[in-house]
């Protein structure tokens, strides 16, 4: 192998010390990953505002017109309802509403519901949104954390007969849509061979137990938490494992593992400070995509379950047209994922020196 | 540890022969068929002296010496022959070492700078995080000692080491990185020190400071070394001993004097030829017709006759043996005296 | 014309035999052709049963009902010929549009560099950040989908992010390469570097963007059909599964037919498509046929 390799230009150390405290605090990784998590968080609030207020067939007005219709109030009383429920002075010009709008937000006040009438929009998320960061966390924790282990095992075992079982079963895992693999979990294991009892399993938490820090209630949390967290890790564990498989075989032919053997360091050592950690670098980029997937995703998996959660409401709003809870749930869903990604980025500059000096890539 | 107090163990010079090569042969597993990359390769390696293989690319050095620690990758195999390892009046067979010894000799007894040192370091790990782990790995406990001897060392590769040691790999340059390399490889004290192309990634200036320092070793520490290059002048400057490897054999194998002013194999002469000069002006530059053999299909006889100037109907059937053409200097050719000849009439490096 | 048709069948025949050398992959582009075949010709020859019979409710398979029957009594086997039709078509249009985006806007910012690629970047990020399906939700309580083109439109705007990242990597590699190096130094204009040089070269991650993006739109247009979010009417292997669901079929043992064979038409649609490309692979980029 002739490849010529060029030497990188000179990262003097010195070099780096010369630049301004205020040039390198504003220009690190870590503060250009707050602007993006909260330029995004900005698009998606407007886009929301957006949603809500401008197109032709708006909730907002749809509401008004529904007042109207069925209830014959005259249009200014029923503005003044969707006005008081949506958290918005209609009667100010559309980017004065904008303002309002966002000064609410921060506020945490998001409206009031439709249906429950004077239950805010804020209360019925905090009661909701907490299983799902639940369930989606620990299902994500533990594909990521078994896929990454797998991957290893079978680069290490590569064209073995437990390499290519794996491979063809991460490949019909990651081909099969979720909510499909929910139903069909429900069937074969709950209905056909009657392993497990779907229906107390339903809900959140049993009846009588309460929220502490008892081994009693993490054990029904969990209890009911097991079905989603059981179809979240099953369908997106194959993609882990074969794309840390693949990450593996790479990182298994670049010198520094030749030269870890070379320096007669231990098998386990060289496995996990010098291929596991390295291969397992791009999964974290990926993570990106995984958690808005699975996020997105827990709002089939929690209907089919139903594990009341904050996918479970959104899904209800939407089939019942309750708009404000809709527009918070989905602005609080899409914020969960900008964070989640901020911390992704994070761990991932963390474990890669690299990141740490400056721009990425 | 005997000699962690002292940085670098003054090698005896011309005291017995740490290791030697008996009949080696490397066979890699390929679709197609065997590759034979190396084919019965003898070679004693005295202490305190460096022997450099030179050849083109698929000549089979690098392979030998990635087969002496047995780092050949997995479709790779030592299919005969002996690789012996001395120290202390005890000898082992490194073909024979279990899995645990063979981590154990590594890097301790033999260690390797490689030819891409940009590459060569774990791009996670800080410096001293894989000086320690190399020494953890051989039994060192103490952190503070191993600490000091990697400053130390940094230093006797004349770098910064006060910051060298907490970077990370990305930080250092090219040639810083070949030099961390280089002390890293000495960590241990091995008594043989593989180097594969020190030198070929860099650019020309960084490659003198990496020479000047490998002939710093070899002349005030007496280092054994065994130095793989296909570039003749570096190795004719740093080697006692140069072996020309051709199609996996060694073909020439003699003082670095007489490789470079009386060589007797015509594929030395080659490669001598094809090295352009600074001197002289313009002149014709020589290169060796032909390509590199097939390692899977060789050629009948000797493996250089398809492209030698001297070839004749013997050279096709009969593979020449390695024979002694002068004092320590041997070659393999059926025509070595024609080549001693021709260079009686035309020498080289006529200044 | 008959030598252009019999070129046109022996480069065909030569691109099949180039198929076959992978077998996984070879066996997913049969199924597929299989399943587009008995979509779009089967209505033909077996019409959708739409006539309640409720003496024969729940049936299992026999020779009169291959599949058995469903709720109402109407034969399974006829739904499933006539209920890929719409999901294909969806998952084509959503594809196609994924993979134009993908593929135009990764190759420009790959290779235009600077503050293109920054924007583009920017642009991929906030998209990709949004959950899909839950922006899918919200959008079906607000728009009416009912239209099965506009459907695939909207699943293709929204499905290009992932896509486009992975295009963009890899035109940022191929910048890299000689004969794009060549093109540039001879000035031959970004045009035509994109779409002769570039874009020829990325033709397998092109074919597979778009495999990828129609298991994407598959996955999200069932589960829109099967939550009740679009009002498909007729037949369609989601709306299959939502009745299935709806009704409680899971519950009843003899039911487990008329839930099973949607699910498996829908798995083996994405498996064989996402399997398939592995033989399109083969196809497009010369390179890996040598090694085998």
């Amino acid at each position: 192998m002739a490849t010529t390799i060029t030497a990188p230009p000179v990262k003097n150390i010195h070099e780096k010390q010369r630049e301004s405290g205020f040039y390198r605090v504003t220009h690190s990784y870590f503060f250009q990953k707050i602007w993006k998590a909260l330029f995004t968080a900005w698009v998606v609030v407007t886009l929301t505002f957006f949603l809500i207020r401008l197109l032709p067939s708006n909730p907002v007005e749809l509401f008004i017109q529904d007042l109207m219709v069925q209830y014959g109030m005259p249009y200014h009383e029923a503005q003044d309802q969707a006005a008081a429920l949506f958290s918005i002075d209609l009667n100010q010009p559309l980017w004065g509403q904008y303002l309002d709008y966002m000064w609410g937000l921060l506020h945490g006040d998001m409206g009031t519901s439709i249906l429950s009438p004077g239950t805010p929009v804020t209360s019925i998320i905090m009661r909701f949104l907490p299983w799902t960061i639940f369930s989606v966390g620990i299902a994500l924790m533990i594909s990521f954390t078994l896929g990454i282990i797998l991957g290893l095992f079978m680069a290490y075992r590569r064209e073995g007969l437990l390499d290519h079982i794996l491979t063809v079963m991460a490949s019909i895992l990651s081909s099969i849509p979720n909510y499909i693999l929910g139903i069909l979990l429900i069937i074969f294991l709950g209905v056909r061979w009657g392993l497990i009892s779907v229906a107390s399993m339903r809900g959140t938490l049993s009846p009588g137990v309460e929220p502490g820090f008892t081994l009693e209630f993490f054990k029904d949390a969990l209890y009911h938490a097991a079905l989603p967290i059981l179809t979240y890790v099953l369908t997106t564990i194959g993609s882990w494992m074969l794309t840390m498989k693949s990450s593996t075989i790479g990182v298994l032919e670049e010198d520094y593992v030749t030269v870890a053997k070379a320096k007669g360091l231990k098998e386990g050592r060289i496995t996990s400070s010098y291929v596991g950690r390295n291969a397992s670098l791009p999964m974290f980029t990926l993570l990106t995509i995984a958690i808005g997937f699975v996020v997105g995703g827990s709002v089939l998996i929690e209907t089919i379950f139903q594990y009341q959660g904050i996918g479970y409401i959104l899904l209800q709003s939407v089939n019942k047209r309750d708009y404000t809870v809709m527009q918070g749930v989905f602005l609080v869903i899409t914020l969960a994922v900008i964070i989640a990604n901020f911390f992704a980025d994070i761990l991932y500059s963390w474990l890669d020196p690299r990141i740490k000096l400056g721009k990425q890539e | 540890m005997s000699n962690e107090s002292q940085l670098i163990w003054k090698h005896e010079a011309g005291s017995g022969t740490p290791l030697s090569l008996r009949n080696v042969h490397i066979i890699y597993g390929a679709r197609k068929g065997d590759v034979q990359a190396v084919r019965g390769v003898d070679l004693d390696l005295r202490a305190g002296e460096s022997i450099a293989l030179i050849g083109e690319s698929g000549s089979g050095k690098t392979t030998l010496g990635l087969g002496i620690v047995r780092l050949l990758v997995k479709s790779a195999d030592i299919s005969q022959g002996e690789i012996i390892y001395r120290r202390n009046g005890t000898e082992v067979n490194v073909l024979d070492l279990d899995k645990k010894e063979l981590r154990e000799f590594r890097w301790k007894e033999c260690s390797m700078v490689f030819q891409s040192a940009l590459n060569a370091f774990n791009p996670v790990l800080r410096v001293w995080d894989q000086m320690r782990d190399t020494a953890q790995s051989h039994g060192w406990k103490d952190k503070k000692a191993i600490r000091q001897r990697s400053l130390d060392l940094l230093g006797f590769v004349q770098l910064d080491a006060e910051r060298v040691i907490d970077a990370y790999p990305h930080e250092l340059s090219g040639g810083m990185r070949q030099r961390v390399l280089i002390a890293l490889s000495l960590l241990l004290d091995p008594q043989v020190l593989i180097l594969d192309e020190p030198t070929t990634a860099l650019d020309i200036l960084t490659q003198r400071t990496i020479i000047d320092l490998l002939r710093k070793l070899k002349e005030e520490q007496h280092f054994t070394m065994i130095f793989i290059s296909h570039d003749l002048a570096i190795a004719a400057e740093l080697a006692d001993r140069i072996a020309t490897m051709y199609a996996g054999r060694i073909v020439e194998l003699g003082s670095a004097d007489d490789i470079f002013y009386r060589p007797r194999h015509p594929y030395t002469l080659g490669l001598i030829r094809a090295v352009p000069k600074v001197v002289g002006g313009f002149q014709e530059l020589f290169s060796i017709p032909g390509s590199p053999p097939d390692l899977i299909d060789l050629p009948s006889g000797c493996k250089f006759h398809p492209r030698c100037p001297y070839a004749t109907d013997k050279c096709k059937t009969e593979e020449p043996d390695l024979v002694t053409v002068g004092r320590e200097h041997e070659a393999a050719c059926w025509h070595w005296r024609e080549v001693e000849e021709e260079l009686q009439t035309n020498p080289l490096h006529s200044v | 014309m008959g030598s252009v048709f019999l070129g046109a069948v022996q480069s065909m025949g030569a691109t099949l035999r180039i198929m076959s050398y992978n077998k996984v992959g070879f066996t997913g582009f049969i199924a597929v052709m299989l399943i587009l075949f008995m979509s779009f010709i089967g209505p033909f020859f077996v019409p959708l049963d739409t006539e309640t019979k409720v003496d024969q409710i729940y049936q299992t398979p026999s020779a009169e009902h291959w599949m058995g029957t469903d709720h109402q009594g109407r034969d399974i086997f006829s739904q499933i010929v006539n209920g890929g039709k719409d999901v294909i078509i969806v998952a084509v249009v959503a594809g196609a549009l994924s993979t134009f985006i993908a593929v135009t806007f990764g190759t420009l910012a790959g290779f235009a560099g600077g503050r293109i690629d920054a924007f583009v970047v920017s642009v991929t990020d906030i998209v990709l950040t949004i959950p899909q399906l839950p922006l899918l939700l919200v959008l079906a309580a607000l728009i009416k989908l009912n239209n099965i083109v506009y459907l695939g439109i909207i699943l293709g705007a929204l499905g290009w992010p992932a896509l486009l990242r992975a295009v963009r990597s890899q035109a940022l590699s191929l910048k890299q390469r000689d004969f794009v190096e060549a093109a540039r130094a001879l000035d031959l204009g970004t045009t035509h570097i994109i779409f002769r040089e570039i874009v020829p070269n990325m033709m397998t991650y092109i074919i597979i963007s778009f495999a990828l993006a129609m298991t994407g739109a598959i996955y999200a247009q069932v589960a829109l059909v099967l939550f009740g979010l679009v009002p498909f009417s007729g037949s369609n292997w989601g709306v299959m599964l939502s009745l299935a669901w709806v009704r409680g079929a899971i519950y009843f043992k003899d039911s487990i037919w008329y839930i099973m064979m949607p699910v498996a038409a829908i798995v083996i649609l994405q498996l064989s498509v996402v399997t398939m490309t592995r033989s399109l692979e083969l196809v497009f980029n010369p390179r890996l046929r040598s090694g085998e």
